[in-house]
């Protein structure tokens, strides 16, 4: 009897901070009413940000408040949303987190801020820009549109943009691009790994820069592209054949640099591959890729 | 008659046309252009007189003091070269040419000291400060410490793999003075070192 007493009793109590925990969580709810190219920002020191296109011309935020050491600020201003995460005294990491849901019209502004939660945009074609020391950066399935991504050490991971204006700046994160294409993809780095999968467009500028980050760029057989490649200490590879170029402003050290065409001169995009001491390898995409 | 003699006449005499004269002008193309400035001068003094002229009473009383005084005398006949400059700025009109000269002059010496200069800094993108690479990364560490104390490891790993790359990057500019993609790495080092700092700075910690 004393035994499944204790147990009862052990039961109730987990019971009890389950519960506590659950009443501690809260949720929010806003609607803003818009124009076309909206602005919207979120600023969330602790927490997840995921942005979706909406049906209608109306802004919908979700938030899911982890404590009440934390609320959400929200304002309006004409055409222009601004929320943000205000933590109060005493929070932290855990208390202070936030995590959103929001929907916005496809052709809206969007600016996301998050120290370590993890960022996604998805089916716009309003700008994106997204910055986060530590957060991870998912966007995919964006067009017409620029794409400014800034981390620390958050890993960047951006699939299928389309016609993008690209900028990508990341300390130490790895940086994948996937189906990436449009007048300028750049993607700055100084340590983190560089991996471009995709076909360079039909023509742009593309450059992919890491201080000592290795860059892996797959591109297909028909890919048309002037690729220039140099790394000052470490090895380039190359498994396309490439008509070489003649002339160059640095010399075309065997094993530390090549520049040739691929595919088409007449249509094809500028590549340029940096890298002070990582590994350059331009590689070719099997079918199955 | 020679170019110092013709100076001379030009100075001396107020008005002036003599044989001797138009036949050095003919045959010296260094006198000949020394006129024709003058004249432009003149006219363009003309020009400026008209715009912002006093009116002809004034004049004249300055002329009445001016004649009083003996300062001026009456025009001689015949078609002068420089019709009114000398009457206008008297010894001092070949002050204005000989600035002009005197300035050209300097300018073209000027230019031949600084460009060698020019060149060399073009070459050579360094930054003025002695250690750029460490300037203010305390402030920015004390910043992190303050505001985000469970990111502090990582951004310390952070900088000093950015001032890592700028001290590399600006070798390769002090091997290579002329290699854009040199100084381009270079630059691109210092914006991810400001990156770092935004960061650091764009914090809401209580």
């Amino acid at each position: 009897m004393a035994a499944v007493n204790k147990r009862a009793a052990k039961l109730v109590a987990i019971g009890v901070i389950v519960a506590g925990t659950l009443v501690a969580e809260s949720r929010k709810e806003y609607h803003f009413a818009v124009g076309p190219r909206a602005g919207v920002s979120v600023m969330n020191p602790y927490g997840s940000i995921s942005v979706r296109p909406s049906l209608n011309n109306t802004v919908v935020v979700n938030a899911i408040l982890h404590s009440d050491k934390v609320e959400v600020d929200n304002n309006q201003n004409g055409n222009r949303v601004d929320i943000q995460s205000h933590l109060l005294a005493g929070a932290d990491s855990d208390s202070g987190r936030v995590d959103y849901e929001v929907l916005v019209p496809p052709d809206a502004s969007v600016t996301l801020h998050s120290d370590t939660g993890s960022l996604r945009a998805e089916k716009l074609h309003g700008d994106v820009s997204l910055e986060g020391p530590g957060a991870e950066v998912n966007v995919r399935d964006i067009s017409d549109a620029h794409v400014h991504v800034k981390t620390m050490n958050g890993a960047v991971n951006l699939d299928n943009i389309q016609n993008g204006h690209v900028e990508v700046d990341s300390l130490s994160g790895e940086v994948t691009l996937k189906g990436v294409n449009g007048p300028l993809v750049q993607v700055v780095s100084t340590s983190g790994r560089i991996n471009y999968i995709g076909d360079f467009g039909k023509s742009g500028e593309y450059r992919l820069t890491s201080h000592s980050g290795d860059i892996d760029a797959t591109i297909p057989e028909w890919t048309s592209a002037d690729v220039t490649a140099r790394s000052v200490r470490g090895e380039v590879h190359d498994d396309i054949p490439l008509q070489p170029k003649t002339h160059t402003y640095f010399a075309l050290d065997k094993g530390r640099a090549f520049a040739g065409t691929v595919g088409r001169v007449a249509v094809s995009s500028t590549v340029v591959l940096r890298t002070f001491s990582g590994k350059i390898h331009l590689r070719k995409r099997s079918e199955k890729q | 008659m020679n170019c110092v003699e013709l100076e001379q006449s030009l100075a001396e005499v107020e008005s002036v046309g003599s044989v001797e004269q138009r036949a050095h002008l003919r045959a010296c193309p260094s006198c000949s252009a020394l006129v024709t400035e003058l004249n432009q001068i003149i006219a363009a003094a003309r020009q400026l007189q008209g715009a912002h002229e006093p009116s002809p009473r004034v004049w004249n009383s300055i002329e009445i003091i001016l004649r009083q005084e003996g300062l001026i005398r009456p025009q001689r006949a015949g078609r002068p070269i420089v019709p009114s400059f000398s009457t206008r700025w008297g010894a001092a009109r070949w002050l204005v040419p000989a600035a002009a000269m005197l300035l050209l002059a300097l300018g073209i010496y000027v230019r031949r000291e600084s460009l060698p200069n020019q060149l060399a800094e073009h070459a050579a993108v360094t930054v003025p400060v002695a250690n750029p690479s460490d300037l203010n990364d305390d402030d920015l560490m004390q910043e992190v410490a303050a505001n985000s104390p469970a990111m502090k490891t990582q951004f310390e790993e952070n900088l000093r793999q950015v001032n890592e790359s700028i001290h590399d990057a600006q070798g390769m500019v002090d091997e290579s003075p002329n290699d854009e993609e040199a100084r381009r790495s270079l630059m691109d080092a210092y914006q991810q070192k400001s990156m770092l700092f935004e960061m650091a700075m764009d914090r809401s910690l209580p």
